[in-house]
């Protein structure tokens, strides 16, 4: 962060410090002393983690140790429950109906995401270009969708979208067309419209702020060169860019696998069975939990899901991730 | 080392509260049958319209007893509350309001209690016949209906008048045959019905004398094609190939009910309760709508059926089950029916449905029409033999699934209920139960 | 000198030492931001950014006016739903006004209706938010201090574990959670609602990067040797450092929590307890439901009302969270 202590770093280990470095050279010790007591653990940062562990462990960490122990179980309503070992993952392997809505997700992902952060990232660049006439409304009026509860916004578009009474209608009779973005084979990208909608904004404001940590002087240098605005856009801004990247992807890529808001509010909505009760993994988990009783079903479900969305989004960025986190 | 022991310590908490969750079984709760005596508070989960007031007066008439009332949502909604509450072996409310076609469920895992106990038998004869039928399970009543919900025939005259339809001659389904021709012949969005749901399904499937469920204990009996079936199957078939049937609209969607508003879905045969849903929903329709009884098979014939239609049940967990059976007994069959009533419930008791005032009221919605009359004498008709399957949740979840996409044209009816039929024998299976698919 | 000379320094003068070392460098950090303030106001002022740019583009600002339309218009047809009745709105054009102009009945119908339970749901879910919220960005800025700041034991993991977690469908989860609150009675409770708003990985993450970049190390050190506690040092040094990446972090925890929908839907069975979002649904339901009251305009206007707050608060925090992330986001 600053150059000066970064500097003062080889003075002690060169034990060439001045009298104005002491401070830092004793400081340094310290840490030095810390650092090479490292075969002891430092449990400090215990000290101020816990409290974040301690209710993840009991949201998130439980639940989930035990939703594998059911997944090895198997409850009917005649028979009671009993020990299956590992049937249920079994059935999953041949089950159509999930690998369906996995490979639903999957296509939703494969195109949604990219063209979800690729308008993020655009704002963001022409918010921080500082060439737009009105920066401020641009950045809270791309935010301000992120602000709408999942509920309504898919209220509001399905209502939009009706091809009988909703501005779908009025589109037709106004061009002549006949088109209707509820029928199946266009479904997935009426609720890719939706899902961008909410999110784009989240992500524009996290591109944003990584484009606003560039130094000033890192401009004016550039300029100095000769470098154009294309030059600077793509020499200084892009790789800024992305760090930023890959925690966007990661939180997207989760986000996509696990839709479920947008489709089963738009189910009531969508006529015919468009969207049937197995459309994506989290709507197929939630049929065989509360419609089905099938909670070790749905339990062994959402394991094999969390590998496959783990293994996907480690696969595209979590190495590129750690590698920022050291 | 300290961190070690906590890291132990952190492990056994998790060990034991994986413990506690997995014994979830319900405890049941002794019944205390001495409703003279009931007092302190009830938990009440439910829906709907003048539940409220209801509370009110029953707090009124038995000041010892506090009703705490939380609306649920929808049906499935509070079956799937009641669910979790028996997983987790508390948390149920005392009292419970489920649909009709839910309570056997509930009955088969013993979350609900038999109200036989409480002499609940002994009012047989108070209640419309179609409503009581469905509260039996081995002859014995495990909840207490709210409402009776008989289907019924409901037309917008204006359409009908536009199409050169008379609503009031229609007697028999080829009637609704040839009404239907009429209104698509008017074009543009006009068609006499929308594709039809799960419950109303069952309910035209009743009517045409079909039994797709046979339940007996441990043993279950499929059978989408028996004679009654065949018959209403065949029927639907005829209007979608001759696109009679709006496959765009969904039930209870937004455009449904601009649909119902503005004419354009011209008919509806459905359960009683559907008149407040009308007013609300689709207020434009305000003078336009009728009701009739359903159209026949048969000229002559008054075959009935139930659609939808909820109860009120008695929750095994309850720990204050005479004062949960006091209000229950209240609501449904006390005075509390008529408040009920009041606020647009279509009562289930005899003497509501056959009071001359009830009968004579006119309602401005459906242009002056003494509609209680109508359905009323729909409630009091004879309904032939039915059961609804004992995981009736997943059969309702995947009725869209398998059976819609006939009324899109993608495959026959028949097919289609053929799948639906193997879908359901499958997971009877697997759920335990001895089913064999006809 | 030597490293010899400055251990036998007195341990008085070391402190004193430290100490003035300390203040240089925070003077010289303020200097530093003073000056890139001032050197960005000043080319926002002047209207560019780069030194040899110095035009606003007119067709970008048509691109993203385009762009801003998409992600406003949804506003539009909600601000101009809630001005009709029931009967209006079942009727008439999605975008056109009603016959009759209702905004200020639907507003005072749903603050009435079902005993003014609207009310109620408001005030339930502001109590979430600085209850939930509040205590969720607290966790955040803990947990990102420690991560940033310490090497402990099992830190490395910390990030894989959350992201693993967060990667079960909740969806599934939500059984295991309703049986482990319900085991414990907190169902029913505010706690339900509360709890799992507690956890921000997002926020985890931002308080971690950020905290790596706006405390210095070395302040830390030295507060240290003068013999403050951990947790002192962070209240007083870390803490106000931090506070702009703060503002940022509760931005996000807040409109999670106030949208926060489907554990509170399997948790919470007591009206009395609902967020506005449960609230709404709850309404929405009564359309779809046999012999249920149809209100779609009190859920619009309700859901108008809902999302007024979060736009004041943006508004309003706008300059602090624009600063916020400026200063501490995410970095390659």
């Amino acid at each position: 962060m600053s150059p000066q202590i970064i500097s003062a770093q080889p003075m002690i280990s060169g034990k060439t410090a001045t009298s104005s470095a002491i401070s830092f050279k004793t400081i340094n010790q310290h840490s030095k002393t810390a650092r090479d007591n490292k075969h002891k653990a430092d449990w400090r940062g215990w000290k101020f983690m816990w409290p974040f562990a301690a209710v993840f462990v009991f949201v998130f960490i439980i639940p989930i140790v035990y939703a594998v122990y059911i997944s090895f179980f198997k409850k009917q309503m005649i028979g009671g429950t009993k020990f299956v070992g590992f049937d249920n993952y079994a059935k999953l392997m041949s089950d159509m109906q999930f690998w369906s809505s996995v490979g639903r997700v999957a296509l939703f992902t494969v195109v949604q995401v990219p063209i979800m952060l690729f308008l993020a990232a655009a704002m963001a660049l022409a918010i921080d270009s500082m060439k737009l006439h009105g920066t401020k409304f641009f950045r809270i009026s791309t935010f301000l969708p992120y602000a709408v509860p999942a509920v309504v916004s898919t209220l509001i578009w399905g209502f939009m979208y009706g091809a009988k009474y909703g501005l779908v209608r009025s589109f037709n009779d106004l061009f002549g067309t006949n088109l209707d973005v509820m029928v199946p084979s266009v479904l997935l990208i009426s609720i890719g419209n939706i899902v961008t909608w909410e999110f784009v904004g989240y992500n524009m404001l996290i591109f944003y702020s990584s484009l606003s940590t560039i130094p000033h002087s890192l401009y004016e240098a550039a300029s100095i060169d000769g470098a154009s605005e294309w030059q600077i856009v793509k020499s200084i801004k892009l790789p800024e860019l992305k760090g930023s990247l890959a925690i966007t992807v990661i939180f997207s890529i989760i986000g996509s696998f696990q839709l479920f808001n947008e489709p089963s509010i738009l189910q009531n909505m969508v006529p015919g069975n468009a969207i049937t009760t197995y459309y994506t993994p989290n709507m197929y988990a939630y049929n065989l939990s509360f419609s089905g009783n099938q909670s070790n079903y749905a339990a062994a479900l959402a394991i094999v899901m969390a590998v496959i969305t783990m293994a996907i989004a480690y696969a595209v960025q979590l190495n590129s991730m750690k590698e920022q986190m050291k | 080392m300290r961190n070690a022991k906590k890291a132990v310590a952190a492990m056994a908490a998790i060990t034991t509260l994986v413990g506690l969750a997995a014994c979830g079984n319900s405890s049941t709760a002794k019944v205390d049958t001495d409703t003279a005596n009931a007092k302190g508070e009830i938990v009440f989960w439910g829906w709907g319209n003048g539940i409220k007031e209801t509370i009110d007066a029953f707090e009124k008439a038995n000041p010892n007893i506090t009703v705490k009332y939380s609306s649920t949502g929808t049906a499935a909604d509070t079956a799937t509350a009641l669910q979790n509450a028996i997983a987790a072996g508390k948390g149920a409310p005392d009292v419970i309001m489920l649909e009709d076609a839910t309570v056997p469920q509930f009955v088969v895992d013993g979350s609900v209690i038999d109200l036989s106990q409480f002499g609940a038998d002994k009012f047989a004869d108070d209640f419309a016949a179609g409503p009581w039928a469905k509260m039996l399970q081995e002859g014995k009543p495990y909840a207490l209906p709210i409402d009776s919900s008989p289907e019924v025939f409901f037309y917008n005259k204006a359409t009908f008048d536009k199409a050169g339809v008379d609503g009031e001659s229609i007697k028999t389904w080829d009637d609704y045959y040839e009404a239907a021709k009429k209104v698509r012949a008017l074009g543009g969005d006009y068609y006499i019905t929308n594709s039809i749901d799960y419950q109303p399904f069952l309910a035209q499937a009743w009517q045409a004398g079909a039994q797709p469920f046979k339940v007996d204990g441990e043993n279950i009996t499929i059978n989408m094609n028996d004679k009654g079936l065949q018959q209403y199957v065949a029927f639907q078939q005829k209007l979608i190939d001759e696109d009679l049937i709006n496959p765009k609209i969904t039930n209870w969607s937004d455009d449904w009910y601009r649909s119902l508003g503005d004419g354009t879905t011209a008919t509806l045969s459905i359960g009683a309760w559907m008149p407040t849903d009308l007013e609300t929903g689709a207020a434009a329709g305000k003078g336009n709508w009728r009701v009739a009884q359903l159209p026949q098979w048969t000229d002559g014939e008054e075959a009935s059926s139930e659609d939808g239609g909820s109860s009120l049940a008695i929750t095994a967990q309850s720990k204050n089950t005479a004062a949960a059976y006091k209000f229950a007994e209240f609501l449904t069959h006390g005075d509390g029916a008529k408040v009920m009533a009041d606020h647009g419930t279509f009562p289930a008791t005899k003497k509501l449905l056959e009071d001359p005032s009830f009968q004579s009221e006119k309602n401005e919605y459906f242009g002056r029409q003494e509609v209680n009359k109508v359905l009323a004498e729909a409630a009091e008709r004879k309904v032939s033999k039915f059961q609804y399957l004992p995981y009736n949740s997943f059969a309702q979840s995947k009725y869209g699934d398998d059976v819609v996409p006939a009324f899109q044209g993608k495959t026959t009816l028949k097919d289609a209920l053929a799948k639906y039929a193997k879908t359901l024998a499958d997971y009877g299976t697997d759920q335990g139960y001895t089913v064999s698919n006809q | 000198m030597s490293a010899a000379t400055s251990a036998r320094l007195t341990e008085a003068e070391l402190r004193a030492q430290e100490k003035a070392a300390r203040r240089a460098e925070r003077e010289r950090q303020k200097r530093i931001a003073r000056d890139e303030a001032a050197e960005r106001k000043r080319s926002e002022k002047a209207g560019f950014a780069n030194v040899n740019n110095p035009r606003r583009s007119t067709l970008m600002t048509i691109l993203c006016a385009i762009f801003a339309v998409y992600c406003l218009f949804p506003f539009v047809y909600l601000a101009i739903n809630a001005t009709k009745t029931q009967a209006d709105f079942t009727s008439t054009f999605g975008l056109g006004f009603g016959k009759t102009f209702a905004l200020w009945d639907n507003i005072a119908t749903v603050f009435t209706y079902q005993n003014g339970i609207f009310g109620r749901w408001l005030v339930n879910t502001l109590i979430y938010v600085v209850v939930g919220a509040g205590g969720a960005t607290l966790l955040a800025i803990m947990g990102g201090y420690a991560l940033a700041k310490f090497r402990f034991p099992g830190r490395k993991a910390v990030f894989a574990v959350i992201i693993g977690s967060i990667s079960v469908p909740g969806i599934a989860l939500a059984v295991p959670q309703f049986l482990l609150f319900a085991k414990l009675g907190l169902t029913n409770t505010p706690w339900a609602m509360i709890i799992p708003s507690l956890i921000s990985p997002f926020g985890l993450y931002l308080m971690w990067i950020f905290s790596e970049q706006a405390v210095p190390t070395e302040l830390l050190e030295a507060a240290r040797v003068d013999g403050a506690s951990e947790f002192r040092t962070f209240w007083t040094i870390s803490l106000p450092l931090l506070a702009p990446g703060i503002v940022t972090t509760a931005l996000f925890t807040i409109v999670a929590t106030w949208n926060n929908y489907f554990l509170p839907l399997i948790m919470l069975k007591d009206a009395d307890w609902y967020p506005l979002t449960i609230g709404l649904n709850q309404w929405k339901d009564q359309a779809s439901t046999a012999g249920g009251q149809a209100i779609q305009n009190l859920v619009i206007t309700g859901s108008l009302i809902t999302i007024i707050p979060l736009v004041i608060a943006f508004l309003c925090l706008q300059k602090y969270w624009q600063s916020g992330l400026a200063a501490g986001a995410v970095k390659e």
